[in-house]
């Protein structure tokens, strides 16, 4: 349930939606499924108060925010896996139609809301079709700006839920619904990195990636030099890959590159017979 | 008056022990980095070894403590004991570090300073023991110098690596106090070398 203020609009709205339908029992349930639980959000903003009021609001909903004072770059973004970004288009200067556009081209599935002062008609349309999801115009409140969210998140839903379908590869099946891969039925029980891990493998099936990538996208976080985490989570999974289903091999090694997921049953050498060398000198044959 | 230098061949079999020691630990660190986060048992033997050295520490202490005649260099012997029990000390605070802080796998620049501190501290049994035999003690001292510039030069890389941005904070943290005690690890064996030089060149000038 909303624990604070509820704008006269939003109460409206739930009257009207209990007439209807059954009203949601929590105001979690408003908020589509994060594919890992937990709505991850960057603010990309000057005003700090403005970011401090989202994120206790955020916080009490269980989002995980992130304040910004410039844009960032699209893999930072990747890195941050988010879901939403607010975005302030005044910090990306002159040209924040061609940033939000950009931004639009290369993440799809990131939810874009632009948040600023007045502004004019010309302005709010070409930043909605620059790739934008929504304009809200400053001052706003922040209950209206998290309902704006939720709104955007909602209309992405069936987006987010085709990511959730099982992924079938040899003898496994990775069920992002469950964190979990199984072998003919039984548990694989990876951990939720592993999980993550072998999720992005897997939908990159033939591809190699990187180790940097790799971490950046597991992780959410730069890779710093030396640091062997993924090689260390990449053993872990093979061992666990192996135990249930030994006669294939899923993840492969490009060594100093990074790791390829394809499921191959590898192909047994042929076995060479070695002749033992004779010790002693052959006798010479008597005539 | 009593002779400079060490010769009481008591208080050299324990500085011989109390070098063993600082070599296994060494030894055992080096494993540790190498082998996160499956190696976290050998946290238990690297305690366990710095709960030895100070067994030995103490037992030099009280050697010199009760001792009929005062030992001249009193001090000096006082450091070099201290030193020695320092390599181990700050050994096990990487140790303990990487299971405290559930390091999740191996940083290659803690990789590369775990093998220089097993090397490190490998001279300082080796100097220990010709301490006891009258060798020339030089050519060790200055592998032991080269060693803790090698150690300086690969923590600066470390440190540097993890504030190259976008980092976790969590890794920094981390990490940040696991290159502090390896560094002050290697720093101990050098002034190990910085304290057998003064002994040395005492015995030499008395």
């Amino acid at each position: 349930m909303f624990d604070g203020y509820i704008p006269p609009a939003l109460r409206l709205s739930f009257r009207e939606m209990s007439i209807t339908e059954s009203a949601p029992s929590s105001h979690s349930d408003f908020l589509p499924q994060a594919p890992t639980g937990t709505l991850r959000i960057a603010v990309v903003d000057r005003d700090s108060g403005f970011a401090t009021v989202l994120r206790k609001r955020g916080e009490s909903l269980g989002w995980d925010q992130r304040d910004l004072t410039q844009v960032p770059s699209v893999d930072a973004l990747v890195a941050m896996r988010l879901h939403a970004l607010v975005i302030d288009p005044t910090l990306a200067g002159p040209q924040w139609a061609e940033t939000i556009e950009y931004l639009r081209g290369n993440l799809p599935e990131l939810a874009i809301i632009i948040t600023t002062g007045p502004s004019s008609v010309g302005q709010r349309v070409r930043g909605l079709r620059a790739g934008a999801d929504d304009w809200l115009t400053k001052p706003c409140h922040p209950e209206e700006l998290i309902a704006r969210i939720e709104s955007v998140m909602r209309r992405r839903r069936p987006v987010a839920g085709l990511a959730r379908e099982p992924i079938s590869v040899g003898e496994l099946v990775i069920r992002p619904d469950q964190y979990q891969a199984f072998c003919e039925g039984r548990s694989i029980d990876l951990t939720r990195r592993e999980f993550e891990l072998l999720q992005l493998l897997a939908e990159n099936r033939d591809t190699v990636i990187e180790r940097e990538e790799i971490y950046q996208r597991v992780w959410g976080f730069q890779m710093a030099h030396g640091d062997r985490s993924v090689d260390v989570f990449v053993r872990k999974l093979r061992q666990k890959i192996e135990k249930l289903s030994p006669g294939w091999e899923y993840i492969h090694t490009h060594f100093g590159v990074g790791y390829r997921f394809s499921p191959e049953i590898p192909v047994a050498e042929p076995i060479r017979t070695i002749k033992p060398k004779s010790k002693t000198k052959a006798k010479p044959v008597s005539k | 008056m009593a002779k400079r230098g060490i010769k009481d061949t008591d208080l050299l079999d324990l500085f011989e022990r109390a070098g063993k020691n600082a070599a296994k630990t060494g030894r055992l660190l080096e494993a540790l980095l190498t082998t996160i986060p499956d190696g976290s048992h050998l946290a238990g033997e690297i305690l366990e070894a710095e709960q030895k050295g100070d067994r030995i520490t103490h037992a030099i202490l009280r050697r010199l403590d009760t001792a009929k005649r005062p030992y001249p260099d009193v001090g000096e012997i006082h450091n070099l004991a201290s030193r020695v029990d320092d390599i181990v000390d700050h050994a096990e605070d990487a140790a303990d570090a990487i299971v405290r802080y559930r390091i999740e796998a191996p940083m290659e620049q803690a990789t590369v300073l775990g093998r220089i501190l097993a090397e490190a501290a490998e001279e300082v049994e080796g100097v220990l023991r010709d301490l006891r035999r009258g060798n020339d003690l030089t050519s060790r001292i200055v592998e032991l110098h080269r060693l803790e510039n090698e150690g300086d030069r690969v923590s600066r890389e470390g440190v540097a690596a993890l504030f190259a941005g976008g980092i976790d904070p969590m890794v920094v943290i981390r990490w940040k106090d696991v290159y502090a005690s390896l560094e002050r690890a290697i720093d101990a064996c050098e002034d190990v070398a910085h304290a057998l030089e003064t002994l040395t060149l005492r015995a030499r000038h008395a």
